[in-house]
């Protein structure tokens, strides 16, 4: 108790709180803003965390991080075009609810969502962190192969029409992925003499050029029409809680406990929460038939998921000095600066900080509530404003977020690249998603892969070796052969169908 | 700009052929059974995978209906029949390229207020809300990156601006 009050001394003093506030509206501005991400919005708050007290520094990032991911939600729903890299997975599903001019519901439950999420994912942190953490440290290659092989299977479905182009479009992410010299070996691979590409592809401006740039080329072509079927005003954000929380209830725990546990595997974060919480929510639903075609319940879980997944990153992170994703990553390197060493020590010598950062989680996560809502009543003018003075500026736009992602113009080189790769795979109906998640995971997934192969001496055996990875692996082959099952007798059936139809078509 | 499955299929084939074969040169990691090879080789081999179901999947539909119109290689999805809907993808295209070889000497503020002219007249924007937009959008873009967030965006020809 005494630490609690230290802890409250240490947050609630006015400069505090200010850094805070402002940091959430940076937070926001930047995950709103196509191509920037949460990640970039943290790095670029380094620079006023170093002149800062440990306390407000690190509240700044937090609270900046959670409602980045969040505020990646809005042009996501409104435009298809989403804000960070963990709001791609339901992009599509929030802009079909647009479309129907049912944004108000979609944003309202993203809002509504991330905050639950974020809370419970601080929760989770605060009383569970050292044990749950412990588990994720005992994972080794194999688990690692297994999740990130779990990824890429659910990768497939996602948002794909057919399979068939979900998986075509997951092969040429991992392709891209192969690209640089960041594989086990230490080999050049198609890098053609190219020094830049020694370094692999960069993913900020191949995520830029895919899902931003593919718009303004086909946008442009279109001659810039006015928004298609665009919803003039969001109504009452705050009009669909009560029934969402009573409808999707399940799902938002079963997302929140997901995200809480993704997010706590280092290495693994928001983005891959959403994903796999996507597949698992479409898999388990009643009516899977509906995703894919603007509905709520698939947007409730992913969003539950992703916000979660913010907070218990922290778990690795804080516990034991293993970042569990990018934002932690740079965290990590504040607190070093501070003198702040993270480890178990930090719980045992500074027992108030911790705390007190406990607490600016909490605080985050409630003052997104008003700030979010702030935030889409002014976001929803975007889509009344004018596409053919928007597209120009948001290339634009594209063009020096991409050149800022290294300084160079080799990042404008990927992102046209990209947009171009991403306007002919849309042209075709090969979903964009899969590609950005083959991208993501293929390093892990050939990294683990070799290492647990030499590590297992060449038997593929090592991967079902702990009682872990064998559940992983089990789980993972599981959900494969169903889905050749499934596939299997649909086709029976289409078949049988088709067989009837002849046949009466026949007799008649 | 839609390719059928024969066109798809067999380009993808023809890719993952070039792909699985050219990763062949990947030397192996000393005394290990797997290298820098077996994940493109992996890759090749799904893409391949996927291609010759596509390909299947053309070849079966062209039995199934013979006397159906063969549907073309390559054909002009519905927006790219509006007049000049494909030149402007191009020239939106070209306007990125040239960027990226003039803007480090012509400078970030008058390579991006040129994109942004071409293109809002391209959109048939009026020429005072090109021009105001024009002005707004490139300045408030230099100032966000190069000033506040310290992004060494090129000068050019242009002299250091003030803020």
């Amino acid at each position: 108790m005494d630490v609690l009050t230290q802890a409250s001394a240490l947050v609630f003093q006015w400069q505090v709180i200010v850094a805070i506030i402002a940091a959430a509206g940076f937070g926001l501005l930047v995950g709103a803003i196509p191509g920037l991400t949460a990640t970039m919005a943290t790095a670029l708050l380094v620079p006023f965390a170093f002149f800062m007290d440990p306390v407000p520094a690190v509240g700044m990032m937090v609270t900046c991080a959670a409602m980045a991911i969040f505020a990646g939600d809005i042009p996501g729903i409104l435009l298809r075009i989403p804000g960070t890299p963990a709001s791609a997975a339901y992009a599509s599903e929030g802009y079909a609810m647009t479309q129907q001019g049912r944004a108000e519901e979609a944003l309202g439950a993203s809002l509504l969502f991330s905050a639950i999420g974020g809370l419970f994912g601080t929760f989770v942190l605060i009383f569970a962190a050292p044990t749950l953490a412990e588990i994720a440290l005992n994972f080794s290659s194999a688990e690692y192969f297994w999740m990130a092989l779990l990824g890429l299977t659910c990768a497939v479905f996602i948002g794909a029409s057919s399979p068939l182009k979900g998986m075509i479009s997951l092969f040429i992410g991992l392709f891209v992925a192969t690209i640089g010299l960041n594989n086990p070996a230490g080999v050049p691979r198609f890098t053609f003499g190219s020094s830049d590409l020694l370094a692999g592809v960069d993913f900020i401006p191949a995520m830029i050029g895919l899902f931003a740039v593919s718009v303004v080329l086909s946008t442009v072509a279109a001659g810039a029409p006015p928004w298609e079927s665009p919803q003039k005003k969001t109504g009452n954000v705050f009009h669909a809680w009560g029934g969402l929380l009573r409808r999707y209830w399940p799902q938002q725990l079963r997302g929140n406990l997901l995200g809480t546990v993704v997010g706590a595997l280092p290495g693994a974060g928001a983005d891959i929460a959403a994903w796999i919480a996507y597949a698992v929510s479409r898999r388990f639903s009643r009516t899977p038939e509906k995703y894919g075609t603007g509905h709520v319940e698939g947007i409730v879980e992913c969003t539950s998921s992703n916000n979660a997944a913010v907070s218990s990153a922290w778990i690795p992170a804080f516990v034991f000095g293993i970042p569990g994703d990018t934002i932690t990553a740079i965290v990590i390197g504040v607190l070093y600066v501070k003198g702040l060493n993270p480890g178990p020590t930090l719980f045992i010598f500074n027992p108030e900080t911790i705390y007190a950062v406990f607490l600016i989680f909490i605080l985050a996560n409630l003052v997104m509530v008003p700030l979010g809502w702030l935030l889409i009543k002014s976001a929803t003018r975007m889509i009344q404003a004018p596409r053919r003075i928007l597209m120009p500026l948001i290339l634009a736009f594209c063009i020096v977020g991409a050149y800022a992602s290294n300084n160079s113009v080799y990042g404008i080189v990927i992102m046209l690249v990209f947009g171009v790769l991403g306007f002919i795979m849309e042209e075709n109906d090969i979903p964009i998603a899969p590609c950005i998640l083959g991208i993501v995971l293929g390093p892990i997934v050939e990294a683990r892969f070799i290492s647990g192969m030499i590590r297992g001496d060449g038997s593929l055996l090592y991967f079902f070796e702990r009682p872990i990875a064998a559940g992983l692996g089990l789980f993972v082959i599981a959900i494969w052969l169903l889905s050749l099952v499934g596939w299997l007798r649909r086709r029976k059936r289409r078949l049988a169908a088709a067989g009837t139809q002849d046949g009466s078509e026949a007799s008649a | 700009m839609r390719f059928n499955d024969l066109m798809l299929g067999s380009m993808l084939l023809l890719f993952a052929v070039v792909l699985g074969a050219y990763s062949f040169t990947f030397p192996p990691i000393p005394g290990q059974r797997f290298g820098a090879a077996l994940f493109p080789q992996v890759i090749a081999l799904g893409l391949g995978g996927c291609a010759l179901t596509l390909l299947l999947q053309s070849w079966r539909r062209a039995r199934a209906n013979p006397p159906a119109p063969r549907t073309p290689l390559i054909s002009r999805t519905e927006w790219t029949l509006k007049p000049g809907a494909i030149a402007a993808v191009f020239l939106t295209i070209g306007l990125v390229v040239l960027y990226i070889l003039f803007s480090e000497k012509i400078g970030f503020l008058l390579s991006i207020s040129a994109i942004l002219i071409i293109l809002f007249r391209l959109l048939h924007v009026p020429w005072s809300s090109t021009l105001a937009a024009t002005l707004v959008g490139s300045i408030l873009l230099d100032f966000v990156f190069r000033s506040l967030l310290l992004v060494p965006l090129p000068f050019g020809i242009l002299p250091r601006l003030p803020w």
